[in-house]
């Protein structure tokens, strides 16, 4: 409100200059009659001019300023939601999308807000005066003089919404050109390895064209743009130069009120390109808002009980009972009939071929994905009527792939309980085997991850990962192949040192490797998302199945090993 | 915990340098005739423009004043000619401008690229690849923007700045000099509120960067927020760096804004200035009316090239920055394999019978040595195993050999002749790199194995078959068609592994080497890929590095490295007998 009435004063000002100039010409031909001196008016114009330029100082930064204002709060709503969000969500949606969306959209509608609110006001306000002034001056020279005006704007709204298809085309082009290049360049190796140099750079080339081709259609919708711009003013100008000319001639308009007339039109020019632009600026502003919902909408399918149920301390006796788990609606069973009862302090190992569902089974029970009514049970209550938190507060999970921050190792380490002292960061990483890799590196704990810090081999990000379930002390820690990129001594010394701190904890250890398994309490062996066997190491053995099968493999070769 | 501080430094330079700009000129060179025509269309479209008034000025002093109706149609008639005339050398102009910047765009992105393809792998390893990948979008879309917006238009604007200004003086000089004292302020101005919006703008850019990085690094780590329920002080960190966003954004605008309407103010100061001396003129008789409104109207068009001029100068001083960047990775060494000795060696129908590394030190840093001279001779058909702790150099060994490094000291031969002397593509043709991580590209499996070798492509089905990835292909909805999706996230590790496999294999190398390619693959699947493997190795040169000892059943020759150097060499049971370094790894693993 405030930048609108800024707005006004701005152009109160700017209009009062072509009325100046009117009585200021008048004058001048008729110097008798004249009120002021022309140096009057000349005084009258530049304060009005200065007084134009300070006040559209304000007009414009509120406006503006406001534009920006919105888009931190909606920006601030968005990261809010993505927090709510669940795995499925994210392995559904491109990261690249919705990267954009918080670029991209939220700049459309920044636009809108900003740009778009200051030139609809300041258009509404301009032509409104302009008008009423300039047909006070000649009513029948306005209408002429504004008739090429809707033509324009039709022509400046149907030109920038091709020119906005094509632009988005051209985006899209864009990124897929720079997946390609980012492919291209995380693959540097693969590609010399198989001598792909050309090969990578012929179908660069392939998107490079596509993206080529698409700017040149740019390029030919941006080449009429300015054109155009440029015709609607003289056109008006030619208008007036005709009409208006011929009736200063016959006398009915006075030179004044012919260059007041000149000085209004220009006036009137930019704004009218603007309105065309700014009806395509709803539109995209409307599409990305609309893009914006999806995000701002998009319900987690793992959600917070209704009524949550009130439990104490989480002892972690877990139960499976008769689960069946798929990731769609519509694709395989990844887990079918699974029952089990883990005791609380009991450590269990999980063991099977590649996607018998070991990982599935691990990640359902701090629910990354959607988890069935009553298949999983946590102290005999269902996990889905646990409340979120309560739930993963109590488990230490370690997945598969390690994901670190570009932070400190500490930070890293310390991430799941806030203000952990440095003492029980120290300890955590001990336990994990980490102390000695920190030791070297540069800043000790406080070494940045990544780019800009250090790099860190797969088997330290694991152990970093292992601190960090282990500084929660969770009474359920859950390790999902944990111990893929270590080799054999650390991998013994982590066990080992690991195997201290299971005290009173459920553990479950899922792994292809039979030997990080051997000492559970109770193996289970899976095979395409069933539960085929299951007992400890002793207990499989002698049941000589699947189990069985593996280790005497093992057994086979070590013996052939040994000859 | 803050996460923060700048992104990438950026290069704040001049907005032209003469040592750049020659450079780049040369990429412009091949469209030198399009150049010409622009720069011809130039002063047509300049003159065009600023005809305008002038057939104002006559209409005003020679019939309007005099009251003269005749001639008048012909006068605007001659306005619209030349109204339709500018629009259509606008049009030429800007298209034909944007056309060559495309063109140049591209030639110069195509460069890059295929440079960056002939980088040596260390590069990559010091630079990450989102600067890579921003030299090849961003830094090349700049100089895009300097075609569409700087560049040649501001020689055409010149032009037009330089006619208003000719015009006017021949016009009326004193008028013209009491309008022009409006001008220093004007230049004033623009440098002052540059400078500082430069200061501010790369506030804003490093912010960006920072907030843009946080949210990437947020929704890849997703999973871990929620699992350790930290949302709360991630939406803190976020909010912060939000702020600190748009605090950074605030005083841009209000600069910018300030910067604008200034400008608009003096342009109607000037005009004030016109009526207050033009005015006395005219009494004086000096001025015609008509000539008072031409320099209203040219001063009016003075002012609107001005205007965005400092928008066009920043154009240039990022264009200007980007070229830098550009240039500067287009300097950088390129491996020496642009020199592609054809020589004997390469010819396939000569086996290679063995492969000699004599002495061979190496440092991915300059003294820190990964191997400190190292002795190891592969001979045809041999399978040698290396085991070792992590770190112990046995990754490098296999880098070395396919020259994705070059050693230190020392040197590696096959069959006598230094893989130096051999062309980079004829060495690697030749052997078959089965890296730790699988890389997969987006593409179909098919693609993944073959990457587009039409040799590969007629075995992609059988070497499928070979390491038993056929089998979970076959189930996938469109088999061999079925896409991967970015880094293969649609496949387990296992699987992304042994399509890596696949394309070792349908590559059909003399020699093979296994970069611990075993050790995410469950015990089933490891022995399927071991018989597949079996298979192949049969009459081919075999490198494995092994972390556990089962993938080493079949080595003919087991050797240990430790810290850079070979510290044990020889059969199992030799080894095992000798009771040292080896005995004690086996130990580790199968001790029970």
């Amino acid at each position: 409100m405030l930048g609108a009435l800024w707005l006004a004063g701005t152009n109160a000002f700017a209009l009062a200059i072509p009325w100046l100039l009117k009585l200021a010409i008048e004058g001048l031909q008729r110097p008798a009659t004249a009120q002021h001196a022309p140096s009057y008016y000349a005084l009258m114009i530049i304060t009005a001019a200065l007084l134009q330029g300070i006040i559209r100082i304000f007009s414009r930064t509120t406006l503006l300023h406001a534009g920006r204002r919105i888009e931190f709060a909606l920006r601030e709503e968005l990261y809010a939601r993505l927090l709510t969000l669940d795995l499925p969500y994210f392995q559904r949606e491109r990261t690249g999308d919705i990267l954009s969306r918080f670029s991209n959209d939220l700049t459309n509608i920044r636009m809108l807000m900003g740009f778009g609110v200051l030139n609809v006001i300041n258009t509404l306000i301009l032509y409104i005066a302009a008008i009423v002034l300039m047909l006070r001056l000649s009513p029948i020279l306005t209408i002429c003089a504004l008739l090429p005006f809707p033509v324009t704007i039709l022509v400046v709204k149907r030109l920038s919404a091709t020119m906005y298809r094509r632009s988005i085309r051209a985006q899209e082009e864009l990124a897929r050109l720079t997946s390609r290049a980012e492919e291209s360049v995380s693959a540097a190796v693969v590609v010399r390895a198989y001598c792909r140099e050309e090969g990578e750079t012929d179908s660069f080339r392939t998107v490079s064209s596509s993206y080529l081709d698409s700017n040149m259609q740019m390029a030919r919708l941006r080449g009429m743009m300015i054109p155009i711009m440029a015709a609607t003013g003289a056109m008006g100008t030619l208008i007036i130069l005709f009409i208006g000319g011929s009736r200063v001639i016959s006398g009915e308009l006075t030179l004044g009120d012919f260059v007041a007339f000149n000085g209004y039109l220009a006036m009137l020019v930019w704004p009218t390109l603007m309105l065309g632009w700014i009806l395509n600026l709803m539109q995209r502003g409307a599409a990305s808002m609309a893009r914006l919902n999806g995000v701002l909408n998009a319900r987690p399918t793992v959600t917070e009980p209704a009524a949550p149920a009130d439990v104490g301390e989480i002892g972690g006796e877990i139960e499976f009972r008769n689960l069946s788990f798929s990731y769609a609606a519509d694709s395989a069973m990844v887990l079918q009939n699974i029952s089990l009862l883990i005791g609380k302090g009991t450590k269990i190992g999980i063991v099977g071929a590649i996607g018998s569902g070991k990982s599935t089974l691990a990640r359902l029970i701090p629910r990354l994905y959607p988890v069935p009514d009553e298949t999983i049970l946590i102290d005999g209550t269902d996990i889905n009527c646990l409340p979120l938190a309560r739930l993963r507060d109590a488990i230490g999970f370690v997945p598969q792939e390690s994901f670190l921050f570009s932070r400190t190792i500490g930070d890293n380490i310390a991430f799941g309980r806030d203000g952990a002292g440095e003492e029980e960061i120290a300890a955590a990483a001990r336990v994990a085997s980490l102390d000695q890799d920190i030791e070297r590196f540069p800043a000790g704990l406080q070494t940045l991850v990544g780019e800009r810090g250090v790099t860190l081999s797969g088997g330290q990000k694991q152990r970093v990962s292992i601190a960090r379930a282990l500084l929660k002390d969770p009474q359920i820690l859950i390790l999902d192949d944990p111990l893929s990129a270590v080799d054999a001594r650390t991998e013994e010394a982590i066990l080992r040192d690991l195997e201290s701190y299971y005290a009173g904890r459920t553990v479950l250890i899922v792994s292809h490797r039979l030997s990080a398994v051997r000492g559970c309490d109770t193996i289970i062996v899976l095979d395409q998302g069933r539960i085929v066997e299951q007992g400890s190491h002793g207990e499989l053995l002698a049941l000589n199945g699947r189990y069985a099968a593996i280790h005497r493999e093992q057994q086979l070769r070590e013996e052939i090993e040994r000859f | 915990m803050h996460f923060g501080g700048l992104y990438e430094d950026e290069i704040v330079g001049k907005a032209y340098d003469r040592r750049l700009m020659a450079r780049f000129l040369r990429y412009v060179a091949p469209y030198r005739k399009l150049a010409v025509v622009v720069l011809a269309i130039l002063p047509l479209a300049a003159g065009a423009k600023l005809a305008q008034p002038w057939l104002m000025k006559l209409a005003i002093d020679n019939h309007l004043i005099k009251g003269e109706m005749t001639g008048l149609p012909l006068l605007a008639t001659g306005f619209l000619g030349l109204i339709l005339a500018e629009s259509l050398l606008t049009f030429a102009e800007v298209w034909l401008l944007q056309h060559m910047g495309q063109k140049v765009m591209f030639d110069l992105r195509m460069e890059l690229f295929s440079h960056l393809q002939r980088l040596p792998v260390r590069f990559f390893d010091r630079t990450p690849t989102g600067s890579l990948v921003t030299r090849l979008t961003s830094d090349v879309e700049v100089l895009g923007e300097m075609f569409a917006a700087g560049i040649i238009t501001v020689v055409g604007d010149i032009m037009v700045l330089a006619g208003i200004v000719g015009i006017m003086l021949w016009m009326n000089l004193k008028l013209s000099l009491v309008t022009f004292s409006v001008l220093p302020v004007l230049v004033w101005i623009a440098f002052t509120f540059r400078k500082r919006m430069r200061t501010a703008y790369r506030q804003v850019r490093a912010r960006l960067a920072n907030l843009n990085s946080f949210l990437n690094e947020s929704i890849h780590g997703m999973a871990v927020v929620q699992l350790f329920n930290r949302q709360k002080t991630e939406q803190q960190e976020f909010t912060r760096l939000n702020a600190d966003y748009r605090d950074a954004n605030l005083p841009v605008i209000t600069w910018d804004a300030s910067l604008y309407a200034m400008v608009e103010a003096l342009s109607s100061v000037a005009i004030g200035l016109i009526v207050w001396y033009g005015g006395g003129e005219i009494v004086r008789g000096n001025l015609s009316f008509g000539a008072l409104v031409a320099f209203i109207q040219y001063i009016e068009k003075f002012f609107s090239p001005i205007r965005d001029l400092s928008s066009k100068y920043s154009v240039m001083q990022g264009a200007m920055a980007a070229l830098e960047r550009i240039f500067h990775l287009l300097d950088t060494e390129k491996d020496e394999m642009g020199t592609d000795l054809i020589s004997t060696h390469q010819n396939r129908s000569v086996p290679i019978s063995t492969i000699d590394f004599r002495d061979v030190w190496f440092a991915y840093n300059n003294d820190d040595y990964v191997l400190k001279g190292l002795n190891l001779t592969l001979r045809r058909g041999e399978k040698v195993a290396m085991v070792g702790e992590t770190g112990g150099g046995k990754t490098t060994v296999t880098r070395l050999l396919s020259r994705f490094y070059e050693v230190s000291r020392g040197s590696i031969a096959i069959d006598g002749t230094d893989i130096r002397e051999l062309s980079l593509h004829g060495l690697r043709r030749r052997i078959g790199v089965v890296l730790q991580d699988p890389f997969l590209f987006t593409g179909t499996i098919r693609f993944n194995i073959s990457l587009g070798n039409p040799g590969a492509e007629s075995r992609v089905e059988v070497a499928a078959r070979i390491v038993g990835a056929d089998r979970f292909i076959r189930r996938l909805p469109l088999g061999f068609d079925e896409e991967v999706r970015e880094k293969g996230s649609n496949l387990s590790a296992g699987e992304r592994q042994l399509i890596s496999f696949a394309r070792a294999v349908a590559f059909d190398p003399e020699i093979l080497v296994l970069d611990e390619a075993t050790a995410s693959v469950d015990t089933a699947s490891e022995r399927l890929i071991q018989e597949g493997l079996k298979g192949l190795m049969a009459g081919r040169t075999t490198l494995v590095v092994a972390h556990r000892l089962s993938t080493i059943r079949d080595a003919d020759r087991i050797v240990v490295i430790h810290r850079g150097e070979k510290v044990e060499e020889g059969s199992h049971e030799e080894l095992m007998a000798q009771q040292g370094l080896y005995y004690r790894l086996y130990q580790l693993q199968f001790r029970d």
